[in-house]
């Protein structure tokens, strides 16, 4: 008698197809579950390690969620470091109130209209008012909404209130 | 009239405005194609 074939070693389950999972991902995202988002992204990026549309969901969803810890070691974990990875490692920085090192990281991102932004928040909190009014100024003709808000506030730090109603008007 | 801005003793407002350029990446082309887009396709030419 022929022996029993012996039963198949028992396989963990095949993981579902990635295409599934950004499906699930996209419809947290959607409704704003970003502690959800970020459980699937990390199931994506058990299944595919360095999938960079994951990393950058993973990243932008901890940003929401207020995680920013968290999110800056997921940069960290990163081999490659995308050129907009330097933005948000930039932007986590600036919420720990790491502000030179936020510094350091934004110059190695191309300068435009984001980094300019991030640039001169972080500029306000360093005290240096009249470096971030410059960057106002070149923000200017960007039409980005409710800029005229930090500008005032920039003017009224440096000490030039007198300057508001100007800067206003040019708005 | 209007008067005069006159600085008062309160820190002024700040937005943090670059926090609204921090979007999620379009992930589209890595989802299941979605088949009621093709429904709504058909039903373009059909309906």
């Amino acid at each position: 008698m022929a022996p029993k074939p012996k039963p198949a070693p028992s396989q963990p389950p095949a993981p579902p197809p990635l295409e599934d999972l950004f499906t699930t991902l996209n419809k947290h995202i959607q409704a704003s579950a970003f502690t959800n988002a970020v459980k699937l992204t990390d199931q994506i990026l058990a299944i595919a390690p360095g999938d960079e549309d994951a990393l950058r969901c993973k990243v932008v969803a901890l940003i929401k969620d207020d995680r920013f810890d968290d999110a800056f070691s997921a940069i960290q974990s990163s081999k490659t470091l995308p050129e907009d990875f330097h933005f948000l490692k930039a932007y986590c920085l600036y919420k720990q109130n790491k502000l030179d090192e936020a510094l350091q990281s934004l110059q190695k991102h191309e300068r435009d209209d984001e980094t300019m932004l991030l640039e001169s928040q972080i500029l306000y909190r360093l005290g240096k008012m009249d470096d971030c009014l410059d960057i106002y100024q070149k923000l200017q003709k960007s039409k980005i909404d409710l800029l005229e808000i930090n500008s005032v506030a920039a003017l009224v730090m440096a000490g030039r209130s007198s300057e508001v109603q100007g800067w206003l008007d040019s708005f | 009239f209007p008067p005069a801005f006159q600085a008062i003793a309160r820190n002024p407002i700040v937005l943090d405005l670059a926090y609204n350029t921090i979007e999620f990446p379009d992930i589209e082309h890595r989802m299941k194609k979605d088949k009621r887009a093709k429904g709504g396709f058909i039903s373009r030419i059909f309906g």
